[in-house]
């Protein structure tokens, strides 16, 4: 089994960051929160996690404006997978979820050490 | 008793006199006194009937003047009195002063200077003269008239013929000349005329040169014979009571033209256009519309001229548009002979001003309730919107959360306690059906991908929806305002969901179109058709959508044909 990547989970909502938290933890998963796409920015900076769980929905920005930031990382820095979430359907935002540099999206409901593992399997194959 | 009644009355005395004095009337001369009885009496006809309908005028009294000046000596020479014969012989010919004191008074009833008085002063004085000259030279046996006629009282001897034939022959050069200077004078007049009165001096015109050629003629220049000169030629007087019908016939024209053209204006219609109507069908192309300055600078016309309204230029007079000071109607001084015209007119301006303003009223009344039809769609829609971000945010949040933890807890559980596990189990697929059943409420509140993507995802993600297979030909890229978005979703949104439960369709077909200034919406099926707005509530709640947008809903939908239902919305 490979070493657990580090998770990031960028939500402003502090239950689910907890619950999150606790299932990603159970799932063998190190977990870093952040509330804020500014946050979210910084931790990716430091933490340097290789999956960001961003929530589109954001105070301050929104999850495709970070995932755009996250992307336009310097080079030689591997860019983390960057999988969005909502507690809405990929439907409700249309062509934006393909046009914007995430892996892809997670409904918030459908969360698992499981689903996330296929982003990060999907994305080193 | 009343001026009109002894006005009929000395005219019904002057023509029984007439009747009497000459019943009954030897058969040649028969045409001479119908023709003397027709037009003195046509000149006392006009004077009772001037006298009514202008009563501060005094063409009135000129018309029954010339009538009596005409009639009353032809009775006098026939009464078989020498002093009264004698004075019918003197008097004979003075209409014709008369007549020129018509002429230049015409229209208003006032000579319009000092000369013109001496004018007239001048002729009178002159036929007198003359008149009193040649009777005493005038042995009536000159006339062929020897035994039958009284005798001339005034006569001198036995008269003189050569003298009585000088004097008449330079009494109708000094006529010629007078007369030559009256037609000056009244085309003097006609031209520095305007308006209403330059149109009103249009018949006299044609009517003095006539009436002055009939002097002329019937003078002692010319020698015709007694039928033509005292029977025929005299007909031409009737013009001068022609002149009144004329006028009478206009002014009534005018106040029918006046209610037509009123008819006639287009609803709201600028007062330049109002203008322009009344000075039409008035006949008075000075007619000036003039409205008072807010500021209290004075009047201003319709073209923009500023008018003096108390003390109004020579030629012109001011009256109020219905009682107000606020618009005014400036006119030609001719028309205050005709006072009851003036007051149509101003009747009739102040009806269409008011029209017109009420007309903005409504117009603006409109608008207004268009505006807030809008304001209150468009806060509906933000309510909506906010309805779903708050489910988003809380309960669907908070569902979701819970769903987690149910799946966690399931998880630890599994393991140590299986009936748990299913218990948990069965609670977490209730919490995602809750969530779903969420999600579908909150998407037919307001669609978030109608506010996350615009038209074009929101359309997609409809026709994925629709249970009919639906394919979309265009949807513009772009992003429009809230509303227009909004609206043509819900056009899309309630056509798809009427071809689902009622067309009995194959397919269905969108198509958005953004055209200059318009966003067009097209829904059509291949379904049974017969959908109409009356019908359904849903149809019809959507014209009204449509139109809070200031959009139109088109509905073609013949039976067995299919439905086409297009909105033409307005986008800035």
């Amino acid at each position: 089994m490979q070493p657990a990547a580090a998770i990031l989970i960028v939500d402003d909502h502090d239950g689910f960051r907890i619950f999150a938290r606790g299932m990603l933890e159970a799932a063998g998963f190190t977990v870093a929160e952040a509330a804020t796409g500014a946050e979210a920015t910084e931790a990716a900076r430091t933490v340097r996690p290789g999956l960001v769980l961003l929530d589109i929905q954001l105070p301050d920005t929104d999850g495709f404006e970070v995932a755009r930031r996250l992307a336009a990382a310097p080079a030689g820095d591997p860019a983390p997978v960057v999988v969005l979430t909502s507690t809405r359907e990929a439907r409700d935002y249309g062509g934006r979820i393909a046009a914007s540099p995430a892996a892809g999206f997670l409904p918030k409901d459908q969360l698992s050490g499981a689903a996330l593992r296929r982003f990060l399997a999907r994305d080193q194959s | 008793m009343s001026r009109r009644l002894l006005a009929v009355a000395g005219a019904a005395a002057a023509v029984g006199c007439f009747v009497w004095s000459s019943w009954p009337p030897p058969s040649r001369y028969a045409p001479i006194e119908v023709s003397f009885a027709v037009v003195g009496l046509s000149y006392m006809v006009a004077g009772i009937a001037a006298w009514q309908r202008w009563p501060s005028s005094r063409l009135g009294l000129l018309f029954s003047i010339v009538g009596y000046l005409y009639l009353v000596p032809y009775i006098l020479v026939n009464l078989a009195n020498p002093v009264a014969f004698t004075i019918g012989v003197l008097s004979e010919g003075l209409y014709d002063a008369a007549l020129a004191h018509l002429g230049l008074a015409w229209p208003t009833g006032r000579l319009r200077s000092r000369f013109e008085c001496g004018v007239v002063i001048a002729e009178y004085a002159q036929l007198v003269a003359f008149s009193v000259a040649g009777t005493m030279f005038w042995n009536p046996a000159f006339s062929g008239c020897n035994a039958r006629c009284p005798a001339n009282v005034l006569l001198i001897g036995d008269g003189s013929r050569s003298a009585w034939n000088t004097l008449n022959t330079i009494e109708a050069y000094v006529g010629l000349v007078i007369s030559g200077i009256v037609l000056t004078l009244i085309v003097l007049h006609w031209r520095s005329a305007r308006g209403w009165s330059r149109r009103a001096m249009v018949p006299v015109l044609w009517i003095a040169p006539a009436v002055a050629a009939e002097t002329v003629l019937t003078g002692s220049l010319f020698n015709f014979s007694a039928l033509v000169r005292y029977a025929l030629l005299p007909l031409v007087l009737l013009a001068g009571p022609a002149l009144f019908v004329i006028s009478t016939v206009r002014a009534r024209t005018a106040g029918g033209a006046l209610g037509t053209a009123i008819v006639d204006l287009e609803p709201g219609a600028s007062p330049t256009r109002l203008r322009e109507a009344l000075a039409r069908a008035l006949g008075d192309s000075t007619l000036q519309l003039a409205f008072r300055q807010p500021d209290g600078a004075g009047y201003l016309d319709t073209s923009g001229q500023a008018v003096e309204v108390v003390r109004p230029d020579p030629g012109r007079a001011v009256v109020p548009v219905a009682g107000s000071d606020e618009a005014v109607l400036v006119y030609d001084e001719g028309l205050q002979v005709e006072p009851q015209l003036v007051k149509l007119t101003a009747a009739a301006a102040s009806m269409a001003l008011e029209h017109a303003r009420l007309q903005a009223e409504v117009q603006a009344q409109l608008e207004q309730v268009r505006a807030s039809r809008a304001r209150i769609v468009e806060a509906g829609d933000a309510e909506r919107r906010r309805l779903e971000r708050d489910l988003h945010d809380g309960a669907q949040q908070r569902l979701v959360t819970l769903s987690l933890a149910l799946g966690m807890a399931r998880d630890r559980a599994a393991g140590a306690d299986p009936e748990l596990g299913s218990l948990i189990e069965s609670a977490s697929k209730e919490a995602k059906e809750a969530l779903t059943e969420l999600r579908e409420l909150a998407r037919g509140i307001h669609p978030a991908v109608l506010t996350e993507t615009g038209l074009a995802g929101a359309i997609q993600a409809l026709a994925e929806r629709s249970p009919v297979a639906t394919t979309i030909t265009a949807v513009p890229d772009g992003r429009f305002p809230a509303a227009i978005e909004a609206t043509a979703y819900f056009v899309v949104c309630e056509a798809l969901a009427n071809v689902a439960k009622h067309a009995r369709a194959g397919g269905a077909q969108v198509t958005i179109q953004s055209r200059p200034g318009r966003l067009v919406v097209e829904v059509s099926d291949d379904g049974a058709g017969g959908a109409r707005a009356e019908r359904g509530s849903g149809l019809r709640g959507l014209a009204d959508r449509v139109a809070s947008v200031g959009g139109v809903l088109r509905i073609d939908s013949p039976p067995g044909c299919g439905t086409r239902l297009e909105a033409d919305i307005p986008c800035p």
